[in-house]
């Protein structure tokens, strides 16, 4: 059929039926559009069709037939350097959508209503079939803004990042965008039981089970598959038969249940925790625990608290907390494309967080040397932590690889990756807090049970250990265990369950002493970083004109809720930047993916500055194995990590001189006074110094149809120096967009008989969209980080971990009802309000 | 191509795809596209409108004089799905889409709808259910047009069957989300003369501000003479089985009842499943809404 694509007449050989995204992708080579979602809902497939944008995904190729197409690729609009300057993204993969979507919405606002701003929700309205879950909304917003009022028109602004123009454009090429030649799809095939022994497999080409043969949750791989394209693969894997032997699953957290691992096998359970897990016993069956190394005095906490308890003392604040499990959903799936040389050498082009430890662990996987491993990450659309290290994609399209001897490219899809790529358990708190006469601290003890399906790892309890001074605490965390996928570490891993208990319960005792909440946090806080950021929002007007909780009566209440937020400071020592001069232009590179924090500008940024260079002359090559050793973009560790390394090394180029063919490698260097981790492990080493984080929300309660709009949240972040203040303040508004959907919307449900995950679409698992994304103010403190070296440490997790907790304060603020289940759906809010 | 080719052609019907394409139930397909009669508002002397099966949700939203004459349908096509789905999607595959139950649409289950003999939805998450109990399928009906056309009284123009009412396009019936059998086509909808002075509203309740099913929603048309209620038509969807006309609603409003009274008579209908008890409240608070906005609301129609 004849299609115009870009404004040249093309003529493509498809099935009439095949969906349009992959008459383009696949047929056409244009990998701009994004199939990630494929139901409709997510908008990184959108192209214009005859000047109109359509999804992509759900459009037949019959459809295009006549039409012309216009792709990412061939749009040249002034509102993509409008979201280059106004940094309208961080990872990019959803960037094309809305680029081409806003392309439209601009063209058709200054036809109809001149050079002048659109309102917040008429740029919502038009974005609204457009989802980021790096949560880039404030700067998408601004970009459209500035588009509108013609202020891109010509070049003017400088890109934001230095790969802006790549993602604005469609050029930037992610893992799920590579096709070699010859290259085969690859399909997992996963358990259709919670619980089983398999007895055989027929069909399967490469086995994925483990040494015992058994599944423990529906959606467990079990073997993969490979056909020339993804239909055939999922045909073959659809023929793939699996006898089980069916065993009793645990579904829910009652006693008796089958255990989900007998105890020979229980040191096979996976973590929730970043790299590493607690040791310890087993309190029956399927409960873990109690773990309690971040007790302190806890025998006089409990004997505190049951004594206050029994005298029905008012200062006790006592309650029960749950939080709902949430799902990482980075836009661009989980991929890996897997190529065996004619060496015996492994080629990866894998979407991944952590180049370095994939090639660690590939090699010693598959029995290598690191650098038999040839690892490619150049864009890389989101992880939140569920990408860090091999995952079974991987695993899968190796073996495939191997065994038929072609490259294969495995991509998950969007039901797998909101089944089977980690989550933040579910946690359920039981909490109790005393307070003395002068309202200080006197006990707290907090009983953390967490659900993260097969896996192991609770520690949210411990998390408390670094919140409000030394008083006498008691912190258990228990893990108890389903047969449901398991939990991975996400974005501050344990900290948000344990502040949306803790944050609130402080809120009541503040409530109940009718002192304001944040004076009290100041009087109960040792951090003198945090110090200044109390002083920070007890300034904000709206914080000062905040109503009285429980005044209003209207249908519509607005509230106005605090939390604050504590994260450690980590960095990989081991961090090495590489300069080298190639001619005119100083090459960067170091072993680190730009995840979409933004590693390249940094980088870029320093080795501009240190040399006085001009942007053309410093060219910044990372997401690639070979290179100087650089860090996992996890743990907030990346900034903190190459930025002084990167110094380092300019520095040493400038005593060398920028002569051609000059090669130096920076280092980062320690901090004065050392870390607080003797040696590194696995690159990683705890700083001094904890991030702190004051959290301002305000939100609108529509109390009779229970909807809670956030309205405006300030984020105050004492992290020192910070590097490149527009990456950094998009992280926090991301951090912040994510923590909403944790308040109010993101909830994964599995069907309570067979533990099969419901929510396998972006229908059904609801994250942010641009409407629900308050407006956003981020304040940093800079002070206080003077010991470590670079005098900033990293934003990732301590912008969302409270985030949560301030909503619910603010619920609370407005409606004089607490919220004790996470998400703060309509249903519970109506139902607590009419109590 | 002519109605009869594509209804003796063996197919599964295809307009805009947006439901088809995502539940990909397995071709082949027939496009409607080719089809002249399908196309196009004609205006009859009468001043109504037929408005035919491929017009798009976003031009029932956007056609001037569409707004000026069925306003509740051209708001409720404004407030549906996302602005490319609108521009895709069309009448008449709005009115015979397919259910969203999570069950339904996943491969891990079988129930009444797909060929099953159980609703395995009705002992899991309910959340987002039926209220009205309506028989064994607990799964709202998905369309929010049809909704809305049902408190318009339109009727549906079907190649293979005739002319019949919006209303009589559905049922009960668990196995099935419309009453079409395999080709026949809906060709389509034909709307009352505009209701002079008719003011509208729709509305959804969702948790997030766009973009998202809608657990109850509701659309309302009112006339109001002399500071009392003279014509009324409250529609509501995300609740049963079946998009519902409210007469009971209808009948208070006449009668002079409060808005909030009259809104309240909805709730007589609920039998709420295990975790749906809060769409009582959600409906009739989602019905106040929408009448409230109605009388406070401009004149629309001519
Ligand atoms: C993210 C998202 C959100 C949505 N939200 C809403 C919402 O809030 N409310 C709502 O109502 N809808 C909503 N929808 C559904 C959307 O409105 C429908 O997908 C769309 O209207 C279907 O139209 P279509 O032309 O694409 O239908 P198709 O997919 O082409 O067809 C749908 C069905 O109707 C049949 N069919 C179509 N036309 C005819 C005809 N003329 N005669 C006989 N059979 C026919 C087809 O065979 C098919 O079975 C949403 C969809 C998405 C993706
Ligand atoms: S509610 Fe209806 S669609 Fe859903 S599982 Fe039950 S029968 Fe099937
Ligand atoms: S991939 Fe098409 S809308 Fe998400
Ligand atoms: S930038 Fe939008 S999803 Fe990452």
């Amino acid at each position: 059929m004849k299609i115009t694509v870009n404004g040249v007449p093309t003529m493509v050989d498809t099935d009439r039926d095949d969906a349009a995204v992959d008459v383009l992708r696949d047929g056409l080579g244009l990998t701009g559009a994004k199939a990630a979602c494929r139901t409709g809902v997510c908008g990184a497939c959108t192209v214009l069709v005859d000047g109109a944008p359509r999804a992509s995904c759900l459009t037949p190729a019959a459809a295009l037939e006549g039409r012309e197409v216009t792709t990412v690729e061939g749009l040249e609009h002034p509102v993509q350097r409008a979201f280059a300057v106004h940094d309208g993204m961080q990872c990019g993969y959803c960037t094309p959508g809305f680029v081409v979507e806003a392309a439209a919405f601009v063209d058709r606002w200054r036809a109809e209503h001149g050079d002048v701003t659109p309102s917040r929700a008429e740029i919502a309205g038009a974005m609204a079939g457009h989802l980021c879950r790096c949560g880039a909304y404030e700067g998408i917003h601004a970009a459209i803004a500035a588009a509108c009022r013609g202020e891109h028109d010509g070049e003017a602004g400088e890109p934001a990042r230095v790969e802006a123009m790549q993602k604005v454009t469609g050029r930037a090429v992610y893992t799920t965008d590579i096709r070699l030649d010859g290259q085969l799809e690859g399909v997992i095939v996963r358990s259709s039981v919670a619980h089983g022994r398999v007895r055989s497999v027929r069909g399967g080409a490469v086995d994925l089970l483990p040494p015992d043969r058994t599944v423990r949750y529906v959606g467990q791989p079990i073997a993969a598959v490979a056909a020339a394209s993804r239909g055939e693969a999922l045909a073959a894997a659809a023929a793939v038969e699996i006898d089980y032997e069916v065993l009793p699953a645990a579904l829910d957290d009652g006693s008796g249940t089958p255990p989900v691992w007998d105890a020979a096998d229980r040191k096979h359970a996976p973590t929730s925790m970043e790299g590493f897990a607690f040791p310890g016993g087993w309190d029956g069956t399927n409960v873990r625990g109690p773990f309690g190394p971040g007790s302190w005095r806890s025998r006089t906490a409990v004997n505190r608290i049951n004594a206050a308890s029994g005298q029905g003392d008012p200062r006790l604040v006592t309650g029960t907390y749950t939080t709902a499990v949430q799902v990482h959903t980075a836009m661009e799936p989980h991929a890996c494309v897997a190529a065996w040389d004619e060496r015996g050498e492994l080629h990866l082009n894998v979407s991944t967080q952590a180049i370095s430890m994939v090639v660690e662990q590939a090699a010693k996987r598959w029995k290598l040397r690191e650098d038999q491993v040839h690892v490619v990450a150049e864009h890389v659309g989101g992880g939140f932590g569920s990408k860090a290290g091999v995952t079974v994609e991987t695993i899968a399209a190796v073996e495939l690889a191997r065994k038929l001897g072609k490259p294969v490219r495995v991509v998950l899809s969007r039901a797998e990756e909101l089944t089977d790529t980690g989550n933040r358990p579910g946690t359920t708190t039981r909490l109790a807090l005393l307070t003395d006469d002068k309202g200080d601290l006197t006990a707290l003890s907090m009983d953390v049970h967490g659900r993260g399906g097969v896996a192991i790892g609770t520690s949210s309890a411990l998390m408390a250990r670094l919140m409000y001074g030394t008083a006498p605490r008691r912190l258990r965390d228990f893990d108890v265990l389903t047969n449901e996928p398991p939990g991975t570490p996400f974005r501050g891993p344990a900290a948000p369950p344990m502040l949306w208990a803790l944050e609130q319960a402080v809120d009541e005792v503040a409530h109940r002493r009718d002192e304001d909440p944040v004076e009290l946090r100041r009087r109960w806080d040792g951090n003198p970083k945090r110090h200044a950021l109390y002083d920070w929002a007890a300034a904000l007007p709206a914080w000062r004109d905040r109503p009285a909780t429980g005044s209003q009566t209207g249908r519509f209440r607005r509230g106005i809720g605090v939390a604050i937020g504590n994260w450690p400071y980590q960095l990989d020592p081991g961090t090495q930047v590489e300069l080298v001069v190639e001619g005119e232009v100083v090459v960067a590179r170091t072993e680190v993916q730009d995840i979409g924090t933004g590693a390249r500008s940094v980088i870029a940024d320093i080795v501009r500055a240190e040399l006085g260079l001009p942007a053309d002359r410093v060219r910044v090559e990372i997401g690639r194995s070979g290179a100087v050793h650089g860090p996992a973009s996890v743990g907030s560790r990346t900034t903190a990590s190459i930025g002084p390394a990167a110094r380092d090394a300019a520095r040493r180029l400038r005593e060398h001189g920028l002569k051609d063919g000059t090669r130096v490698v920076g280092k980062r260097r320690g901090d004065r006074r050392g870390y607080v981790t003797p040696i590194a492990m696995a690159g990683l080493a705890i700083g001094r110094g904890f991030a702190g984080s004051v959290h301002i929300t305000e939100v609108e309660v529509d109390t009779r149809l229970g909807r809670i709009r956030p309205l405006r949240v300030w984020g105050g972040l004492a992290v020192g120096h910070i590097y490149n203040d527009r990456l950094a303040r998009n992280q926090c508004e991301g951090g912040i967009v994510q923590g909403i959907g944790y308040a109010l919307y993101e909830e994964r449900h599995v069907d309570p008989s067979t533990g099969t995950v419901l929510t396998t679409n972006l229908e059904d698992y609801r994250i942010p969209g641009i409407g629900d994304s308050p407006e956003i103010t981020i304040h940093f403190h800079q002070d206080g980080w003077d010991h470590v070296n670079g005098g900033g440490v990293g934003v990732g997790e301590i912008s969302t971990v409270g985030v949560a907790a301030s909503v619910g304060n603010a619920v609370f603020n407005a409606t004089g009802w607490r919220a004790h289940d996470l998400p703060i759906r309509p249903d519970r809010l109506l139902r607590g309000i009419s109590r | 191509m002519t109605l009869h080719d594509v209804a003796t052609a063996a197919g599964v019907f295809r307009a805009g795809g947006t439901d088809l394409m995502s539940r990909a139930p397995g071709g082949p397909y027939v496009d409607l596209h080719g089809v002249p009669e399908l196309g196009g508002i004609t205006w009859r002397p009468d001043g109504s409108a037929v408005i035919g099966a491929l017009t798009t949700v976003a031009d029932l939203a956007r056609d001037v004089r569409l707004r000026a004459a069925y306003p509740a349908l051209a708001l409720t096509a404004a407030g549906l799905a996302t602005p490319q789905i609108r521009e895709a999607g069309t009448l008449g595959g709005n009115l015979l889409q397919r259910n969203r139950c999570a069950y339904y649409r996943s491969p891990a289950f079988s129930c009444h709808q797909d060929g099953g003999d159980s609703c395995p939805a009705r002992d899991g998450l309910t959340l987002y259910a039926t209220v009205v109990d309506s028989g064994p399928c607990v799964a709202p009906h998905p369309s929010s047009l049809a909704m809305t056309l049902l408190g318009y009284d339109a009727t549906a123009e079907v190649y293979g069957r005739g002319e019949l009412e919006v209303a009589g396009l559905y049922d009960d019936d668990p196995t099935r989300d419309h009453r079409l059998a395999r080709g026949e086509i809906l060709v389509s909808v034909r709307m009352p003369p505009p209701t002079p002075g008719e003011r509208a509203a729709y509305h959804r309740a969702i948790a997030r501000s766009e973009a998202e099913w809608p657990l109850v929603e509701a659309a309302a048309r009112l006339v109001v003479a002399d500071d009392a209620i003279v014509f009324a038509a409250v529609t509501v969807g995300g609740v049963a089985r079946t998009p519902l006309r409210l007469p009971e609603v209808e009948s208070a409003l006449l009668a002079g009842e409060s808005l909030a009274e009259a809104a309240g008579r909805a709730e007589a209908r609920c039998a709420p499943q295990a975790q749906t008890g809060y769409k009582v409240a959600l409906l009739t608070g989602t019905i106040l809404h929408v009448l409230e906005a109605a009388v406070e609301g401009e004149k629309v129609a001519a």
